[in-house]
């Protein structure tokens, strides 16, 4: 578990309560175990569901706010302890009564809170909007938070059993969120964790001594009416790709399907005409379309009928290139963009096709649901489509292909916001072009097409990691290389030998008909190009011929990037800074990416949040006894950090390992809750100073830096397995280190409980504080010092807080 | 007649502060604010078309916004006018206006209504001005706000703008306010050889390319990037 969950099961008991309260008749433990299992299914459910409402990448944000949630429980619990040391039962009963219906309620109530992350920098007053945003959906944590350690701190009983139902519940949650998403709507997710809290709930009706019975079964039945009404309708931004096509006069929702890759609806509507970056010379009709909605952002299109008679404009856009360079080619496309892909592969003469989409969701939503609408598939064409990982497939598959695809590595639309700039692409990195790149026959391309901005990025970006890797075996880059573009969009063909005269001559021709022109080879006398075309060719000569390595001086990053900082899609340098403020209110929007934006404005609201929540109430704490000054807020605020930095980190080469991000956030967090839950319950063993000192904490920052390094280093070797053999393997590799990071934090309160039981909600608060930061630090390290930085810094953190521990609860510094 | 508008323009911009708005009339409690968006904004960004500013000053913005966006008419930025649409910063607006070159007796064609604002301004440079929304309630909306001020040559229809608007083409110059990711064909059939049209393309909100196309007298399609710019997306395109 996190540090402040892993905290929650913390034995920090009253000094009143400890041997005198009697346990509640058989309910703590199921009800511990249920609404452990409810946090970890919701923590789970709000990262699918924020991704549906905004962009993906909100693990950060969502972690954050379970941070604050728990923190501020361990605080309030810690500043009322005199109080609730006189009633602790019926605490432990309300927090649970009132816990399982604000997990539905903080959702419903989000929902009217008018923030939208796109506002953040337009309008101040979207950041009050945020914070009660924020706030709203940490209120479930901190009930549960607060109910979980209830227990703990006011022992009912012996420990052990109850550690053993938190972090068993806490694994429970996490299989059960894995197993929600293919049975419910996306917007029936929180129906689980309600569920879950009221079937807590039921274990408390009945106990003697919390409080009026009738009390409790009002607030559990006004739960359970909530489970019966209909759940809260998810409404994408409307700035969303599908809140658009919902507003279109006459649009209808054709299929849905939902799970663990995320949640997929096809709209039509007579006003859908998608053709990005269709030639002008095209000027035929383009057929009707349905369009393709993943978490509410376009995913392609299925043309109607276009199965049997593949439609003319498909053979009009700069992709289309790559087919008058090979005859006949075998296929190999990533991601189903609807079934524009394959008709296209259909139209322009190819012989076979393999589409390998991670969605398996998608794949039965375009092949099953739509066959009607877009008349199945060309019967000239052989296709096949697999529903697995890019990389999987890379790591597996032995055949050649004389064409590989990758489309839209920038696209036109709701993702043009910069919104996956945080978002890791494994495809796009070195690794993943150089795995691509040895599938291709002797004279096969792989080609790349997106959008163009200005001034060009991804276009440009990727022809420096393609040279990396074509010139790794030696040779120049810059004539295995072609690049044309059309009014807003590009292609790139790569391939490992040279192109031809004759080839040349095939681009240029497909160029002269089409309305497009080459880029590279940069066409002779191109006097009469305007300044934003030299700009693009400029780029791509200095990405092909200059200094290779070259950061560039620009205001972008368009240096490759690896599997250990795998986002392509950052282009920020912080030295362009304050060029962009300078830009500011100018032209500063198309420079904007929004992802980046949004983790540095959560990070700061998260922060200030946690100040009000975890550092405020400590005003109104009397710290009687010195508990080790400056060592002691360094140990907790260490430990808060530490602990985000190396769980957040497994969970991002864990979206490598294990094919997306919502298993990969199951896993990690799921597993470090269970482990660590599991070190929480064996800490009283190893709390002396000397074995903290010299033996845990040195070997957390072993262990956490060593098995994230195995995961990285077999990444090859476990991406063509089966799934069940990776997750076996991550949690593996997670489990050593994350069974001993339960540790530091219980240890260290057990400590200050004999000595200065007053600083225990400072402890809370402090690492609270630095867990609530941790968890967007971890995202910044990880974009700008790479995974294994990170969680090296979070061992050298755990080797501090190891040489600080003797200190803590110490009387020393004032 | 163009340069003693220009002077006239330029002198009342100088002397902003001291003189009133000829043209805004005394009961307009917005005339300051349009001239000085007129000065910063506009002239001061470049746009030097004495008739596009003309135009510019002379249309109140505030009464195209909804009323509780009306105190930030004069700002440099869109605004919600609902249905997830926007309209456009003034700046685009001049831009677009002045890259198409109109003449008084062009008939233009815009797709995408929207608050019927840059019709407005299109009117006051051009003969005609054809407007497609697809939006019923926009599109109401706007022909409301359009006749209440008494712009009498401009049409507004409420229809997929994507097919423009055939029984009136062609068209010497086509406006689209909306982004979309390709040139409709349709638009391009109906532009007029010899005619111009400008239309944002790429993504829905940011990082688009402003796209100026040519249709020379020949039939021939040329095109050429202008400006980096933010739209509110061709719905569905």
């Amino acid at each position: 578990m996190a540090p402040s969950r892993s905290a929650m099961s913390s034995p920090s008991p009253s000094s009143v309560s400890l041997a005198t309260e009697a346990p509640f008749r058989g309910s703590v433990l199921p009800a511990v175990f249920l609404l452990s299992a409810a946090a970890l299914a919701n923590e789970i459910f709000l990262i699918r569901l924020l991704s549906f409402r905004f962009w993906p990448h909100f693990v950060p944000l969502i972690v954050s706010q379970a941070m604050l949630g728990f923190g501020a429980a361990g605080v309030a619990l810690h500043l009322l302890r005199d109080r609730i040391d006189k009633a602790p039962r019926p605490a432990f009963a309300w927090l649970i009564l009132l816990a399982a219906p604000s997990f539905d309620l903080a959702f419903r109530a989000s929902r009217h809170v008018a923030f939208d992350p796109f506002l953040l920098l337009w309008d101040p007053a979207a950041w009050p909007a945020f914070g009660l945003f924020f706030l709203l959906l940490a209120v479930p944590f901190f009930l549960a938070g607060g109910a979980i350690a209830v227990p703990f701190a006011f022992r009912f009983g012996r420990p052990g059993p109850v550690y053993a139902a938190c972090f068993a519940g806490s694994a429970a949650g996490a299989v059960i969120a894995l197993a929600a998403f293919p049975l419910v709507p996306t917007d029936a997710l929180l129906r689980f964790p309600l569920g879950l809290g009221l079937a807590a709930g039921a274990f408390l009706l009945k106990e003697p001594g919390a409080g009026p019975r009738w009390a409790r079964r009002a607030v559990w039945g006004v739960s359970l009416l909530l489970l019966l009404l209909p759940p809260a309708e998810l409404s994408p931004s409307p700035y969303k790709d599908l809140a658009i096509a919902r507003r279109l006069p006459e649009g209808r929702v054709l299929a849905t399907r939902f799970g663990p890759s995320g949640d997929y609806r096809a709209v039509y509507a007579p006003g859908i005409h998608s053709a990005p970056g269709l030639s002008f010379r095209f000027t035929g009709d383009v057929p009707p379309q349905a369009a393709l909605f993943h978490d509410g952002e376009a995913r392609g299109v299925v043309p109607s009928g276009g199965g049997k008679d593949p439609p003319a404009y498909l053979g009009y856009f700069p992709s289309a290139m790559a087919y008058r360079m090979v005859s006949r080619p075998a296929v190999l496309q990533f991601g189903l963009r609807g079934t524009e892909g394959i008709l296209a592969a259909a139209g322009n003469g190819a012989a076979s096709v393999t589409v390998v989409e991670p969605a398996a969701e998608l794949v039965v939503l375009v092949r099953d649901d739509l066959a009607g609408f877009s008349g199945g598939w060309p019967a000239s064409l052989k296709t096949e489509i697999l529903a697995e990982g890019a990389r999987n497939f890379l790591a597996r598959e032995r055949r050649r292909f004389d064409l590989i695809e990758v489309a839209e590595i920038s696209s036109a639309n709701f993702s043009s916001l910069g919104i996956h700039a945080t978002g890791e692409t494994f495809l796009l990195s070195r690794e993943g072009i150089r795995s691509a790149l040895s599938l291709l026959t002797e004279r096969g391309l792989i080609a790349f097409s997106g959008w163009l901005k200005s001034p060009p990025r991804e276009s440009v970006k990727i022809l420096a990691t393609i040279r990396k890797e074509l010139e790794r075996g030696g040779g120049l880059a810059s004539d295995r290389v072609v690049m044309a573009r059309g009014w807003g969009s590009f292609v790139v063909l790569a391939r490992r030998a040279s192109f031809t005269e004759e080839e040349y001559l095939r681009a240029r021709r497909f160029c002269e008909e089409m309305g497009f022109s080459m880029v590279w080879p940069r066409p002779a006398g191109s006097a009469s190009e305007g300044a934003e075309e030299k700009a693009l060719r400029d780029a791509v000569e200095n990405a092909l011929t200059g200094f290779s390595g070259d950061r560039g001086s620009g205001l972008f990053d368009l240096s490759p990037v690896t599997d250990d900082s795998p986002y392509f899609h950052r282009f920020l340098k912080l030295r362009s800074l304050p060029e962009f403020r300078r830009l500011l209110g100018n032209q500063w929007v198309p420079f904007v990416e929004w992802g980046m934006v949004f983790l540095l404005l959560s990070l700061a609201v998260s922060l200030a949040l946690a100040a009000v929540c975890l550092l405020f109430p400590l005003a109104f704490a009397r710290l009687r006894e010195t508990a080790g000054g400056a060592a002691f807020a360094a140990y907790f605020s260490s430990l808060g950090l530490a602990y985000m930095l190396v769980e957040l980190t497994y969970l991002k080469i864990g979206i490598l390992i294990l094919g997306d991000p919502i298993r990969a956030a199951t896993a990690a967090i799921g597993g470090f809750a269970f482990f660590s839950g599991l070190g929480s319950a064996f800490s009283a063993r190893w709390e002396s100073a000397q074995t903290m000192r010299r033996w845990i904490c040195p070997a957390i920052a072993i262990l956490a830096p060593a098995g994230f390094l195995f995961l990285s280093l077999s990444a090859e070797a476990l991406l063509p397995k089966g799934g069940a053999l990776r997750t076996v393997s991550f949690l593996a590799s997670l489990a050593p280190a994350g069974f001993l990071m339960g540790v530091p934090f219980p240890a260290a309160l057990s400590r200050l409980f004999r000595a200065a039981p007053s600083s225990i909600p400072f402890a809370w608060g402090i690492n609270g504080f630095f867990s609530v930061a941790g968890a967007s630090l971890a995202s910044v390290g990880a974009l700008w010092i790479g995974f294994r930085g990170t969680v090296a810094a979070g061992g050298a953190l755990y080797l501090l807080a190891g040489a600080l521990f003797p200190r803590v609860g110490k009387p020393g510094d004032p | 007649m163009t340069f003693l508008r220009l002077i006239t323009l330029v002198l009342m911009v100088l002397f902003l502060p001291a003189s009133p708005c000829p043209w805004a009339g005394p009961d307009d409690p917005r005339a300051a604010e349009r001239l000085a968006m007129v000065r910063d904004q506009i002239r001061g960004a470049g746009i030097s078309d004495s008739r596009v500013l003309e135009a510019m000053a002379e249309v109140p913005r505030h009464l195209f916004v909804p009323a509780e966006y009306r105190h930030r008419s004069y700002a440099p930025r869109p605004l919600p006018i609902g249905e997830g649409q926007t309209i456009s910063q003034p700046y685009i607006v001049a831009f677009m206006t002045e890259i198409l070159r109109l003449k008084p007796s062009d008939r233009v064609l815009e797709v995408g209504t929207g608050s019927g604002y840059q019709a407005a301004v299109a009117s006051k440079v051009a003969g005609e001005v054809y407007t497609v929304e697809i939006f019923e309630s926009l599109a109401e909306r706007s022909r409301g706000a359009l006749a209440e001020l008494g712009y009498r040559n401009v049409f507004v229809r409420q229809g997929d703008g994507y097919y423009g608007w055939e029984e009136n083409a062609p068209f010497d110059a086509i406006i689209v306010t909306c982004a979309g990711g390709h040139v409709p064909p349709p638009l391009l059939r109906q532009l007029k050889n010899g005619g111009r049209m400008v239309m944002p393309v790429g993504g829905p909100f940011l990082t688009q390319n402003l796209v100026f196309i040519e249709k020379g007298p020949d039939g021939a399609i040329s095109q050429r990037n202008v400006l980096p710019v933010a739209f509110v997306r061709l719905l569905g395109h």
